[in-house]
């Protein structure tokens, strides 16, 4: 009689768990929407705060780790369709788009590294949250471009910055490993040969996955539904593949994105539209995000936040204000590119979730530095970016 | 508009522009792309010959040479025009492709140019303000006069099916196959003001007719006539409407020189008079071009018979020659003879394209390749960056 009724309580399972945090995310964000005309990610991170440690505790320490594979597939579907938007010909044929790049990385580290040494930070710490601070959230950006079905010259060439900050992004936070070693009186092989193989590993893994990807279509022929299908087939083989080898799923999707895009001399790969899949993980990945955020945190590391947020902003602004006017971009546009440079979301904890991985009493003491940053700018970064898209008239629906 | 809007500025005999729709793609998936504004920003700090002009969609560009006496100068400067424009799209990694039409964008995905005048069209035309997102050429003939013009305007209009068929580069619409050579009249034909200038014989009566037309309220200017030939007073010209942007600068000058030496028979020989069978059978003839190109059958209202169009047009062709080689367009027109009998057409060329490669993005991006000179890998080819 009783064999075949569930045990109570009830046992929780991961699709469950997934599908529970997707009604919350939609939920939250329609919510957020209606009522204060933000946008709908803000809502999911709120939700995300209320479901998490700050709020109901619902989705506690436990259950938000269950969820780390969903995060995992979706920071690897924006960085792969990140890694397709970083265009080397435009590169090439507009450098000061480049050099652009290359600056407000350097200076928002620079910037960043200063201000928290200057506040007492160690300098170990400082210059890992600065190397995290680098990166502006692809999600975000990439999200509510999709939401304003925004398009032109100041999207675009914010998701190529994001991009080209993602990349050094990553390259920064591995090579600092080496340090982090040191500190912590690892073997000379650990401290010389693990980043070596982080970043070459997950860079082959990448290219590997891209060439699979561009014989593959070439196989299939042009046939976009069925080249979706292969994708995904092969972003989830990375995404397993880079996790199971101790490889950075981050720096191998991001690369078998960009190399998809520019090693594919024969055009062979479609330019195939994932958002539709990608959005119910990009919903599930703010949910997440939020969860792990804590409001204690913010009350204690305030100061140190707001120096990470300003300095981080006066980085990446005084090199996109100073070197835009020479690109390509109209008059007008560096103001906005600055602020659509503004959100830090999932990927900074996913770096930060990766030092945790290796030592985590230092991955405890850096997320008090660096998620509070995070969590500010993981609300005003979708608002950021809307107003800047909006602003300048690149929205369908904007007024110009 | 005052009457003296409508007076005839005189201009030089027979000089020819062009004035070329072109679209803006991104490099992405090659669909139609919004960077309008931003192009002709970058462009304005460029010098170039001829000018640079928003058009109706933010998908759009209008290039303007300059006023020209034979197709040896024009090719020139348009070339000099593409290669500035080509420059400017890649620092803005946009593309430029020639054609009537966009293989596969949406219409309804389309930005009205925020203008005046062009926010004026949304509201008046509703969604056909926003598929008006197709791409001609117009060239201008340079007349002495009002009467002149008129007539040149009649006698042409016999030879619209020759223009259509030649410039044909519309064959794909929203993203099908639409079994014309040109389908980009099609969507002209959809507005009030389409067709084709009243038979009227004189300035004069043009403007009485001008005048009614403004009186009743259905025009203000003469750009609200959408004709497929219209006088244009304020440049002293006859501006041919029809022709399809061709994928290439190249080809629209020889579209031109083709105009420009026609213009020159009918000027100089005076071989017809205007006739009324002409409009007769005007829509039925202007049909068969779009729908057949260069393998359809027309009506030749003078000679009162059908007529292959090919044989037609290289019959033309041979009439012409002498005016040609007196302007010095003599080489461009045994140049577009020889295409004319190798079929070799713009909507030919996009066909064949898609069957070798299956796909409308490849197409329109091959488009843009053709039209700016890039390599497969999308840089300039070599010698072409100045």
């Amino acid at each position: 009689m009783t064999t075949f009724l569930p045990g109570y309580p009830f046992p929780p399972n991961p699709v469950l768990l997934f599908g529970l945090l997707l009604l919350a995310g939609i939920v939250g964000g329609e919510l957020v929407k209606r009522a204060l005309r933000l946008p709908r990610i803000v809502g999911y991170v709120l939700i995300g705060l209320l479901l998490g440690g700050s709020g109901v505790n619902l989705l506690d320490a436990k259950i938000a780790k269950e969820s780390w594979i969903f995060v995992d597939i979706a920071l690897g579907l924006v960085l792969f369709d990140l890694g397709r938007r970083l265009h080397f010909n435009w590169l090439r044929n507009d450098r000061w788009l480049l050099a652009t790049g290359l600056l407000e990385s350097g200076l928002s580290f620079g910037c960043v590294y200063f201000t928290l040494t200057y506040l007492g930070v160690e300098a170990i710490y400082a210059a890992v949250a600065a190397a995290i601070g680098v990166s502006t959230s692809p999600a975000v950006v990439l999200l509510v471009a999709q939401e304003l079905k925004a398009e032109g010259q100041v999207t675009e060439r914010a998701l190529n910055l994001v991009a080209m900050n993602s990349v050094i992004a990553f390259i920064l936070t591995t090579m600092l490993l080496s340090w982090l070693h040191h500190v912590y009186r690892a073997s000379w092989t650990m401290i010389a040969l693990h980043p070596v193989y982080l970043l070459g590993g997950s860079l082959i893994l990448g290219y590997l996955a891209s060439v699979a990807a561009i014989q593959l279509s070439r196989w299939i022929g042009k046939h976009a539904e069925r080249q979706v299908v292969a994708l995904l087939a092969l972003i989830a083989l990375s995404i397993g593949a880079a996790r199971m080898l101790e490889l950075s799923v981050l720096l191998a999707l991001l690369a078998f994105g960009v190399f998809s895009r520019n090693l594919d001399e024969r055009h062979d790969l479609m330019a195939v539209d994932l958002s539709s899949v990608g959005q119910m993980f990009y919903v599930v990945l703010f949910v997440v995000s939020g969860a792990k955020l804590q409001l204690v945190e913010l009350m204690t590391g305030g100061v140190i936040a707001a120096a990470y947020v300003i300095a981080r902003f006066a980085g990446k602004s005084i090199a996109v204000m100073s070197l835009t006017y020479f690109s390509g971009a109209r008059a007008g546009s560096a103001g906005l590119l600055c602020i659509a440079l503004t959100p830090m979301s999932g990927l900074a904890l996913a770096m930060v979730h990766g030092t945790a991985n290796v030592y985590p009493d230092f991955g405890a003491k850096l997320g008090t530095i660096v998620l509070s940053a995070v969590l500010i700018l993981e609300l005003i970064g979708p608002i950021a970016v809307n107003f800047a898209l909006n602003r300048a008239g690149e929205a369908k629906d904007a007024v110009a | 508009m005052s009457d003296a809007e409508m007076d005839f500025a005189p201009s030089t005999d027979l000089s020819i522009g062009v004035e070329l729709e072109l679209q803006i793609l991104n490099s992405r998936d090659f669909d139609l792309a919004r960077d309008a504004a931003d192009l002709i920003a970058l462009l304005e700090k460029a010098s170039i010959p001829g000018a640079v002009k928003p058009e109706i969609t933010e998908s759009m560009v209008e290039l303007n040479s300059s006023i020209h006496k034979s197709h040896g100068s024009l090719v020139a400067e348009l070339k000099t025009i593409r290669d500035a424009v080509a420059q400017a799209a890649q620092r803005l990694n946009v593309r430029i492709a020639g054609g009537g039409s966009h293989p596969f964008h949406s219409w309804a995905d389309r930005r009205i140019y925020p203008t005046e005048r062009f926010n004026h069209l949304l509201s008046l035309y509703g969604y056909l303000a926003k598929q008006f997102t197709i791409f001609g050429q117009h060239v201008h003939i340079g007349c002495p006069d009002g009467d002149t013009a008129i007539y040149l305007a009649h006698i042409l209009s016999r030879y619209v099916p020759h223009f259509i068929a030649l410039s044909a580069s519309s064959p794909f619409q929203q993203g099908e196959d639409t079994a014309y050579q040109s389908s980009r009249l099609n969507t002209v034909s959809a507005f009030p003001l389409s067709g084709q200038l009243p038979f009227v014989q004189s300035w004069e009566e043009f403007i009485n007719y001008f005048n009614k037309m403004k009186n009743f309220g259905i025009v203000e200017s003469m750009k609200d006539f959408y004709w497929d030939i219209r006088p244009k007073p304020e440049y002293g010209t006859v501006e041919i409407r029809v022709f399809d942007t061709p994928l290439t600068v190249e080809r629209a000058a020889l579209l031109a020189a083709y105009a420009q030496a026609l213009a020159r028979h009918i000027l100089t020989d005076r071989p017809l008079a205007p006739s009324r069978d002409v409009y007769v059978v005007y829509n039925y003839n202007r049909f068969q071009a779009c729908r057949y190109g260069l393998e359809s059958r027309i009506v030749d209202a003078y000679a009162q018979r059908r007529v292959s169009m090919k044989d037609d047009v290289l019959e033309t062709l041979a009439v012409v020659a002498p005016h040609a080689t007196e302007l010095g367009n003599g080489e461009a027109l045994a140049m577009l003879r020889e295409e004319v009998a190798a079929d070799r057409t713009d909507a030919n060329w996009l066909r064949e394209i898609y069957r070798e490669r299956g796909s409308l993005n490849d197409v329109a991006r091959m488009q843009s390749d053709l039209w700016m000179g890039l390599d497969q890998g999308g840089q300039m080819k070599s010698g072409r960056e100045s």
